[in-house]
This record gives structure tokens, C-alpha cells and sequence, in this order.
């Protein structure tokens, strides 16, 4: 059984995590935690980590213990100077704190690229995992709207790149700009959904990589498929409807509204992984190793595990990415932004300048 | 002579002065062989004089209409002689005194007494006195008592007879003629009797046996001795009649009362609980075998002691007690009877109680039932801080 480590940084990270472990209560609801246990398809441990005790309290479904609070008042202010500076003054309480959960043969990092705690923290404990643990580390990183404001979308910008920079095993790309037009509700609801459709799919791709497959994939396929491209990729997921086939529901996990980050996978498709769940009926192996081939054809290498389950087929797709345009599109945004925001602040200098020039041979008379 | 001249005068000096005294009482001095008339009917004459057993005076009385009149000897200290005459007047005669042939009388009567006459008579000749002169006379009397009056039917009265001879004379061929009542039977009784000399006192007891008389009070006939002088003059002598009460057989039979008692109050199911049973015997008879037998409730147990004991007899007033211990297992109202049996009786108890379960028993079901629901409670309640931060 492997042991996989969940670590939830910052708001959004906690929230996503958070998302995670009520989704292994199954389906009991709201009240499932009191009469049920988590029922993870793997050995997880989660830790929930954060600045803001108040976002640590706000969780309903992770334990008390597995809610570690860095002290550090209530947050960092979307600042991930001061990010940086408090992870690294409590580095060893956090690392320890993870330590305390043991071994791992894989480890999520799930954070928003935009906050404070979660960006700062995350390519910083992406490093020090790293230096730590001999295991594969996954970035999950959620990406901001772009009319939150400059300071997520700069923050967003120098995450994505110092996480890059951390040669961790592989980004997934979450990105709540591209989501929210799928989910077409208020921006709550959005984020419950986003997390929770995120959730689903990272505990999806854990029971496949913990079972007996039909058709193997395991870890090792996904540290390839993740080491694919820029190593930056996202996933994709399609569940059959009433006579749909094998092909078409494999086909369906390719679609741009099953994606959790816009991407031509076909064009910019580094490799893929493809885990197939589903009652043996609907599991027309040939059919399936032939759709494979012929997505290997476009997509690059296609990694395919079958897990045998009741129920109709649903598939979950895995991507690493040769090129993300949508990225520079963000980073187009976020510089002018920054730009923007820099001028703003050098024009509000200017004024406050000539305001205080006004007095300036002048003293006070009393 | 001289003497007798003075006497003489002195009697009728006394004569004259009686006859001209007009009263109820009058003493007078009457000659052996004289006679007086009073109020000229009745005939008073002295026939002898002289000390036998004491000094007495043998007066004869009669009169106009009672020609054959009577005879009897009066004593000094006796009690008045009474004669009525044939005209219904009545004379008590007392003798005070006696000298050699002369008699002191004292005459009573409720009427004016006079001496009417007072003559001479011819007296007995000194042959025939001297045949007449060892006269003797018994006289018996007879007086009955019992030692009870009362008596039950098996009951036996002792009862004595004592005979006393005041007379002076043996009595002699005693016979006892007593009747008793029916169903009473005299046992050591004699018809007849030994002589019994003159003074002589006899006291004869017998038992008398009520064996299946009547109850009621009986008035028993006077006892009456006929007998015999030694002259051959038969006589009778009766003692008064007597009283005896006969009361109802007492029926004696052992009669047994039984009683429980216990503890006041609800009796708590499981628990032991102590139990009294107490026969007493009010009956004036005393039991032979007693047995006591039980009827308990389904759920009732004996858990200490013998509920069912035998005893050989129980006298009357006494009791007997036992204590046993109980065990009651249901709840709800229950009752122990018992029942004590002698003979052909019997008598019965109960003794009634409420059992309750106790307070966990009782709701052990709701307790059971509730500890699921606290365990969810506290689960949830882990649960809840487990996730509470």
C-alpha cells in the first residue's frame, strides 16, 4: 500500500484538502465524520497548513491534529516576503510536524499560486521535501481569477516560478478562471465545486495508483508522465453516459470542459496517463489499447491502467504539456499588472512628495 | 306442812295477782298432778317434774276442742313449747324453773291470758312411773352441704352428711332416705346408718357423680333419716332442702389461629425479605400434630428456613413462631397463603405485598437502550473535538 502524503498550503490549499478528506467519508454527507471513517484508497496523511488560524478553523472535515498552524498572527497579507520569512523561521516545526507522519512514496502539495501562505510556503517546502524525502512531489497549484488583483496575479507569476524552479516532480494546474465558466454559479459555489471536482480527481488517480489494475499504471508511469514536457501539466476526467463507449468516454476525458486548466492536449500534449474505472462490461480492453494507440499518436506517450469497479466507465486523464499558452497569457496579464501597480505606486509617491514639499521649510509654531 | 302452807299462799298470792293482771305474758308455779285453765279452754297440766339431760317439766296440753291435746317435755334454755287450742288461741310455754314437784312456767300468748281454774288430778301410781322412767328419747338432726354448689356435667360433688343426736336417747336403725337428681349418681353413699348414741355427731361424705344431668338449678329434696329409739319408738328427722346448680358441659377443643407478618412496605424484587408466621392456640384444649402448609406465588421463593414445619402439640395459650426468608421475582401484587391444620381443622392466613423491580432493573431496557444512543453521543462528541479546532 503506498503511503502518500497530502499537504493542503495556505486558504485554498486547506480548502482542496479539506475537500479531499470529506470525499473519503463517501458519500455520508455533512454528518459522515460522526458515525464513518475515512475511507482513503491508500495510506494518506494529510496535514492542513497555514497562517491564518481563522482558515484553519473554518475546516469541517480534517482533524484537529492534522491542522498545523504556523504562528504568525493571522496571516501574512498576501505578502510572500513575509511568507518566506515566517516559513523560514518555522521550517523545522513544519518539517517536523511532517515528519511525524512518517514515510511516503508520494507527496501532493496542493496550493493556490496567489495567496500569501500557500505561494511563499510552497516552493520553499517543495525544496526542503525534496532535500527530505526520496519521493515524488506534486504541485497541485490553483490559479487565481484574474480579476482578484495584481497582487494574486503577481504572486501567481514568481509561485509558478519558483515551484518550477524547485524541479519537483510535476506541476497540476488548477485554474479557478478557466473553471468558474463551467461551473456557471456564484463565486462560493464555484470554489466548493472547483475544490471538490479537484478533490475527486487527485483521490481518483490514488486508488488507481494503490490498485490491482487490469491494465497496469503505477507510480513510476506517473513520475514519467509527470517528468513529460515542462513538467507543468493538468487532468482531465469524463464519466459515461448511457451508451457511450469505451472509446468515446476516453475521448471525453480529452475535452477542454473536462480539463481543470485550458489546454490543447492534442496539440500541446506532452504525455499522458489514462485510468480507466468501470464495470468489466463496458472494459473492451482492444478497444481501449487501440483509442490509446491512436492518442499516443497525438498526444505522445499514454500511459493506460484499467481498474475494474462497478459502475459506468469513467476515466481520468493526466497530462504533462510540451507548451502552456494559456501561462503566458497570465504572465502577459500579471506584468502589467505589476507594471501597473508600480507606476500607481510611484505616482502616489510623487503626490505625497509634493504634498509634504509644501512644508518643508517650514516648522511647527506652538 | 308448815312449808307447804307457805307455799301455798305464796301461789296463791301469785293466783290471785295473775288472774287480776290482764296481760299477754304470765308466770306461774304449777304443781306435779295440777292443772290450770286458761282463759277457760285451754287445759295446762304438770304430770312430772325433774332432771334428765337437763331440768325439764312434762306438760300435757288440751283443750275444749282439742280433747286429745299433747304431751312433750320442755326443757330449761329450750325454745317456747307452742300449743294452739281447738279455738285457734295459741300459748307459748317456757319452762324457768323446777323445784322437787313443782314447775316454773312462763305462759305467753298473743291474747290477754287469765287463769280461769287450777285443779288437782289424779297422778300415775309409783309402779307405772317407775315403768315409764328409763324413757329414753334420740333426736337426730341432719344437716347436708357440698363442697360446691355448681358443677359441670363429669363432675363430681362431694357432699356430706352430718347427723347429730341431741337427744337423749341411742337412735338406733337409721335409715337415709335422699333422693337426687336425675343423671347425678351418688357413689359411697349408705341407706343406712350405725347407731348413734345420744350427743353423738355423725358425719357421712359420699360422692356425688353428675354424669349426664340436665343443666339447670335443681332444688334437692331435705335428706330424711328414719330411725328408732331404743324403746322401739320410731322417729323422723329431715334436713333442709338444698340448692345445686348444673352448668353445661364446657366443650374443650384446641383452637389455632395463625398470623404472617412481614415487612411494611415494597418489597424489592431479587431481594431477600423476612416473613413471620405465628400459630397461637386459643382454643382450652391441647392440639395433637400440627402441620402448616404454604401456597406461595409462582415467583416467590423460600430462600432460608422452613416454611412448612410439623409441630407434635400446642397447648392452649401457647404459640409458635418461625421466621423464614422470601424471595420475590416478579413484579406486580402477590400473596402467601398459609393454612394450619389439626385434626379435622384447619385455619387459614394471607398475607399480602408489592414487589418492585429495583431502579436499574426496572429500566434496564430503557438503560439499554439508551446506551447506544449516549455511546453515539459520545462518539459523535470525540468526533466533534476530533475535528474541532
Amino acid at each position: 500500500m503506498l503511503n502518500i502524503l497530502i499537504l493542503g498550503l495556505g486558504q485554498c490549499g486547506n480548502r482542496i484538502l479539506d475537500a479531499i478528506n470529506r470525499e473519503a467519508f463517501g458519500s455520508g454527507g455533512t454528518f459522515a465524520k460522526y458515525y464513518s471513517r475515512q475511507k482513503f484508497p491508500a495510506s494518506v496523511k494529510t496535514i492542513a497548513i497555514n497562517t491564518a488560524v481563522n482558515d484553519l478553523k473554518e475546516l469541517k472535515n480534517t482533524l484537529a491534529k492534522d491542522r498545523f498552524h504556523v504562528p504568525h498572527l493571522h496571516g501574512v497579507g498576501a505578502n510572500r516576503n513575509i511568507g518566506k520569512q515566517v516559513f523560514e523561521e518555522n521550517k523545522e516545526m513544519i518539517l517536523e510536524e511532517i515528519d511525524k507522519r512518517g514515510s511516503f512514496d508520494l507527496i501532493f502539495v496542493i496550493t493556490s499560486t496567489a495567496g500569501g501562505s500557500g505561494s511563499s510556503f510552497a516552493p520553499l517546502l517543495v525544496g526542503e521535501l525534496k532535500r527530505t524525502y526520496n519521493a515524488p512531489i506534486i504541485c497541485i497549484a490553483v490559479l487565481p481569477f484574474r480579476a482578484e488583483g495584481s497582487i494574486f496575479l503577481q504572486n501567481t507569476a514568481f509561485c509558478l516560478r519558483e515551484l518550477v524552479a524547485t524541479k519537483s516532480s510535476g506541476i497540476l494546474l488548477v485554474d479557478n478562471q478557466y473553471l468558474k465558466k463551467y461551473s456557471g454559479e456564484d463565486i462560493k459555489s464555484a470554489y466548493d465545486k472547483i475544490n471538490t471536482t479537484t478533490a475527486r480527481r487527485i483521490l481518483f488517480l490514488i486508488e488507481a495508483l494503490n490498485s490491482e489494475m487490469l491494465m497496469v499504471t503505477d507510480l513510476g508511469d506517473l513520475k514519467t508522465v509527470m517528468s513529460g514536457g515542462i513538467g507543468v501539466g493538468t487532468m482531465g476526467f469524463y464519466e459515461a453516459s448511457k451508451g457511450s463507449t469505451i472509446k468515446s468516454t476516453i475521448l471525453g476525458s480529452f475535452k477542454p470542459s473536462g480539463l481543470l486548466f485550458p489546454a490543447n492536449v492534442y496539440k500541446d500534449g506532452a504525455r499522458a496517463m489514462l485510468i480507466i474505472k468501470g464495470d468489466k462490461k463496458y472494459l473492451d480492453l482492444d478497444l481501449v489499447t487501440k483509442t490509446v494507440e491512436e492518442l499516443s499518436k497525438e498526444v505522445g506517450q499514454v500511459f493506460k491502467g484499467v481498474l475494474v469497479k462497478k459502475g459506468r466507465p469513467k476515466v481520468l486523464s493526466l497530462f504533462t504539456l510540451n507548451a502552456v499558452p494559456e501561462l503566458e497569457k497570465l504572465y502577459t496579464v500579471a506584468a502589467e499588472a505589476i507594471r501597473f501597480e508600480m507606476e500607481k505606486r510611484e505616482k502616489s509617491k510623487k503626490q505625497l512628495d509634493n504634498a509634504f514639499a509644501h512644508i518643508e521649510d517650514l516648522e511647527p509654531i506652538y | 306442812m308448815k312449808g307447804c302452807r307457805i307455799l301455798a299462799a305464796m301461789v296463791l298470792f301469785v293466783l290471785i295477782f295473775s288472774m287480776t293482771a290482764a296481760a299477754d305474758s304470765i308466770n306461774t308455779t304449777v304443781d306435779v298432778n295440777e292443772g290450770i285453765v286458761l282463759n277457760g279452754d285451754i287445759h295446762l297440766e304438770v304430770l312430772d317434774v325433774g332432771t334428765n339431760w337437763g331440768s325439764y317439766a312434762k306438760l300435757k296440753f288440751y283443750s275444749y276442742k282439742d280433747a286429745g291435746g299433747k304431751t312433750e317435755s320442755i326443757y330449761m334454755g329450750d325454745v317456747p313449747t307452742t300449743y294452739t287450742s281447738g279455738t285457734f288461741m295459741k300459748i307459748e310455754v317456757t319452762l324457768d324453773s323446777i323445784s322437787y314437784d313443782t314447775a316454773f312456767l312462763m305462759i305467753e300468748s298473743t291474747t290477754s291470758l287469765k287463769i280461769s281454774d287450777r285443779y288437782g288430778f289424779e297422778g300415775e301410781d309409783e309402779t307405772e312411773k317407775e315403768k315409764q322412767k328409763p324413757i329414753t328419747v334420740p333426736k337426730l338432726g341432719i344437716t347436708r352441704t357440698f363442697d360446691t354448689n355448681r358443677a359441670e356435667q363429669g363432675q363430681t360433688i362431694r357432699t356430706t352428711l352430718t347427723i347429730r343426736n341431741t337427744g337423749n336417747g341411742t337412735a338406733t336403725n337409721i335409715v337415709l332416705d335422699e333422693d337426687t337428681i336425675t343423671g347425678a349418681y351418688k357413689d359411697g353413699c349408705p341407706s343406712t346408718i350405725d347407731d348413734i348414741a345420744a350427743g353423738e355427731t355423725k358425719r357421712i361424705s359420699y360422692d356425688l357423680r353428675i354424669v349426664d344431668a340436665q343443666p339447670g338449678t335443681y332444688e334437692l329434696s331435705p335428706a330424711i333419716l328414719n330411725y328408732e329409739s331404743e324403746s322401739g319408738a320410731t322417729y323422723s328427722s329431715e334436713s333442709s332442702s338444698s340448692i345445686l346448680e348444673i352448668l353445661p358441659e364446657e366443650v374443650r377443643i384446641p383452637e389455632l389461629e395463625i398470623s404472617i407478618d412481614s415487612v411494611k412496605g415494597i418489597i424489592t424484587c431479587g431481594d431477600e425479605f423476612p416473613v413471620t408466621v405465628t400459630i397461637t392456640n386459643v382454643g382450652n384444649a391441647t392440639t395433637g400434630k400440627v402441620h402448616v402448609k404454604s401456597d406461595l406465588p409462582a415467583d416467590v421463593r423460600v430462600v432460608d428456613g422452613d416454611l412448612e414445619p410439623e409441630y407434635e402439640s400446642i397447648k392452649p395459650g401457647d404459640s409458635e413462631e418461625y421466621d423464614v426468608s422470601l424471595r420475590a421475582y416478579e413484579q406486580g401484587k402477590h400473596t402467601i397463603e398459609m393454612q394450619v391444620m389439626w385434626g379435622d381443622s384447619e385455619a387459614a392466613a394471607s398475607f399480602e405485598f408489592w414487589a418492585e423491580k429495583s431502579g436499574l432493573e426496572q429500566y434496564y431496557l430503557y438503560i439499554l437502550a439508551a446506551i447506544p444512543i449516549l455511546l453515539l453521543l459520545l462518539w459523535v462528541i470525540k468526533r466533534r473535538r476530533e475535528y474541532s479546532y
